[in-house]
C-alpha cells in the first residue's frame, strides 16, 4: 500500500524543512516526474521513503515507523528466528555450506566458503513465507488482509511482496515485522537491525543433516522452476518453428 | 461502413502478405506466406468490385465464388496444420490431416461442387446475392451452398479452439499469447458463421462483420506471433520447408 501524500510531506517537513521538492530529488536519486505524478496522486512509494530516509541518513524503518500504516515498526524489534535468518542465505551460499561440512566430503579439508552474499536473492521471498509459515500462515494474512491466496502465491513465486503484505505477513506468523522488508530487498539487513553474521551464525548452528535436508529441499524446489522454464521455452520454440 | 471494412481487411491483409514475402523466399516457414496470400486473394474476392471483374473474366457465371471456397478451404488447412503443430495439439493434426479431416475435406467440397453446379449461376453477384434471388430453388441451393462453405472453416476452427485457449493461459511471451486468443477469437467467429441460417435478414450486416473478424483475427493473430519471434531475436532454420514436420 502506498503512504498518503498529506503524512508524507509532513514527515519530509520533518526532516528536510528548507529543502525543496527538487532537492530532495537529487539528494536521494529518485526522478522528480516520478516523485511529482506520486504526490499529485495523492499515493507516495513505499520505496520513495526509504529512498529519501537512506539520503538524510535516517533509518528507513524508523522513518517508515512514523506512518500510521507501519506502526508495529517503532515497536521494540525481535530479532529474526534462525529459520528466518537461513532462508535469506541464497541456494548458491546453502550449497557451498552443505559440500565444505566433513559430513558431507570428508575430504574438503575444513575450506571456509565465501562470504554470504547479502540478502535478498533470487527465492527470497518465497523461502522467507515458507521459513515463518506453520501451514496456515497464507490463509491468515488472506484473511487479514482481503488478498485472494492465489494473487499472494503469484507474487510469492514472482519473488514480489509489496510492504504491507510483508508486514502483514510477519503478523500473521507472529515474527519481527521487518523480515518481509528484507526478504523483498525494500531494506537490507542493517537497517532491519539483524546483528551482523546473523545469517553465518544461524547457518553454522545447522545441524549437518537438517542443513543437508534444506539444501536438498532448495534444490528441488529450483528444478522445478528450471524444468518449468524449460518447458515453456521449449513450446515457445516450437510455436515460433511453426508459425514464426 | 461494410465497404471500409472490407477494403481495410484487404489492406491489412495485403500488407502483411508483402512484408511476409523476404521470408518466403528464404524459406522460412512458406505457408505463412501461403496462408495470408490465399487469404488476402479470398477478401479480394469477397468484395464486389474485384469480384465482378474477376468473375467476368471466368466466364461471369459465379465460379469465382466457387473459387473463393476453396481458396478459404485451402487457407484454413494451412492455418490448421501450422497451428495445430505449432501448439502441440497432436489430436487437432489428427483431426485436420488425418482420416476424419480429409473426410469432412472431401464431403464437403463434393457438396459444393455439386450443389453449384445445380444452381442456375449466370451473371456475376458477389456473395450469389442475384442468383439467391433467381428463383425459389435457387434461393434453397445458394442457402446450402453457403452453408457447405461454412462448414469446413467451422470444423478446423472448432478443432483448433481447445489448443489456443490453453496456449492462452501458459506463461509464454506476452505477444505469443495475445497472438493466440487472436486466433482463438478469429475460431470463434468461424464457427459463429455456422449460426447464418437463423440470422434475422434485417441483422444482415453482423454476417459481415463476423466474416472479416474471423478473418482479421486469423491474420493479426498469426502476424502477432511472427512479431514475436523476430523480437525475440531468433532465426529459425531455413531447412525444413512447411512439408517437413
Amino acid at each position: 500500500m502506498t503512504l498518503p501524500a498529506k503524512a508524507f510531506q509532513r514527515w519530509l517537513q520533518g526532516i528536510a524543512p528548507d529543502a525543496s521538492t527538487a532537492d530532495v530529488c537529487r539528494i536521494s536519486g529518485i526522478k522528480r516526474t516520478t516523485l511529482a505524478q506520486q504526490l499529485v496522486r495523492g499515493k507516495v512509494a513505499v520505496s520513495t521513503v526509504v529512498s529519501i530516509s537512506r539520503a538524510y541518513n535516517i533509518n528507513p524503518v524508523e522513518a517508515l515507523a512514523t506512518f500510521e500504516p507501519y506502526r508495529s515498526l517503532a515497536n521494540p524489534l525481535p530479532s529474526p528466528t534462525r529459520d528466518e535468518l537461513v532462508s535469506q542465505i541464497s541456494t548458491a551460499d546453502l550449497l557451498r555450506a552443505v559440500l565444505a561440512r566433513p559430513a558431507m566430503d570428508p575430504a574438503a579439508g575444513g575450506e571456509t566458503p565465501p562470504a554470504l552474499s547479502p540478502a535478498p536473492h533470487a527465492t527470497s521471498v518465497k523461502n522467507w513465507v515458507d521459513a515463518i509459515d506453520d501451514g496456515e500462515v497464507r490463509h491468515r494474512v488472506s484473511a487479514a488482509t482481503g488478498i485472494a491466496p492465489q494473487n499472494y502465491s503469484a507474487q510469492l513465486t514472482a519473488n514480489r511482496l509489496s510492504p504491507e503484505l510483508a508486514v502483514a505477513t510477519s503478523h500473521a506468523a507472529g515474527v519481527g515485522p521487518t523480515g518481509g522488508l528484507v526478504a523483498t530487498g525494500l531494506i537490507t539487513e542493517e537497517e532491519a537491525g539483524w546483528p551482523p553474521g546473523a545469517r553465518q551464525g544461524a547457518l553454522d548452528s545447522l545441524s549437518d543433516g537438517d542443513l543437508t535436508a534444506l539444501a536438498g529441499d532448495r534444490l528441488q524446489a529450483l528444478g522445478k522452476v528450471l524444468r518449468r522454464q524449460e518447458q515453456d521455452q521449449a513450446q515457445t520454440e516450437k510455436i515460433w518453428e511453426n508459425l514464426g | 461502413m461494410i465497404e471500409i471494412l472490407q477494403w481495410s481487411t484487404l489492406a491489412i491483409c495485403g500488407l502483411v502478405a508483402a512484408a511476409r514475402v523476404p521470408s518466403a523466399i528464404r524459406g522460412e516457414n512458406r505457408s505463412l506466406f501461403y496462408i495470408f496470400g490465399l487469404l488476402t486473394v479470398a477478401i479480394l474476392l469477397s468484395i464486389e468490385a474485384p469480384y465482378v471483374a474477376i468473375d467476368q473474366a471466368l466466364g461471369g457465371i459465379n465460379l469465382a465464388n466457387l473459387l473463393l471456397r476453396f481458396i478459404i478451404f485451402a487457407a484454413i488447412y494451412f492455418v490448421g496444420i501450422r497451428v495445430s503443430r505449432g501448439f502441440g495439439a497432436e489430436g487437432a493434426i489428427r483431426l485436420i490431416t488425418g482420416k476424419p479431416g480429409m473426410a469432412v475435406l472431401l464431403v464437403v467440397s463434393l457438396l459444393l461442387v455439386v450443389l453449384f453446379f445445380m444452381m442456375d449461376t449466370a451473371g456475376s453477384s458477389a456473395g450469389l446475392l442475384a442468383t439467391s434471388g433467381k428463383s425459389e430453388r435457387n434461393f434453397v441451393l445458394v442457402e446450402y451452398y453457403g452453408a457447405a462453405g461454412r462448414a469446413y472453416p467451422a470444423y478446423v476452427s472448432l478443432v483448433l479452439l481447445p489448443a489456443m485457449l490453453r496456449t492462452v493461459t501458459h506463461r509464454l511471451p506476452l505477444l505469443v499469447r495475445a497472438g493466440a486468443g487472436l486466433l482463438a477469437l478469429g475460431a470463434v467467429a468461424v464457427a459463429l458463421t455456422l449460426l447464418f441460417p437463423v440470422v434475422p435478414p434485417e441483422w444482415g450486416s453482423i454476417k459481415f462483420v463476423i466474416n472479416y473478424t474471423a478473418v482479421l483475427c486469423y491474420v493479426i493473430g498469426l502476424a502477432l506471433i511472427w512479431a514475436a519471434r523476430v523480437r525475440s531475436g531468433k532465426r529459425i532454420s531455413t531447412k525444413r520447408t512447411y512439408t517437413a514436420k
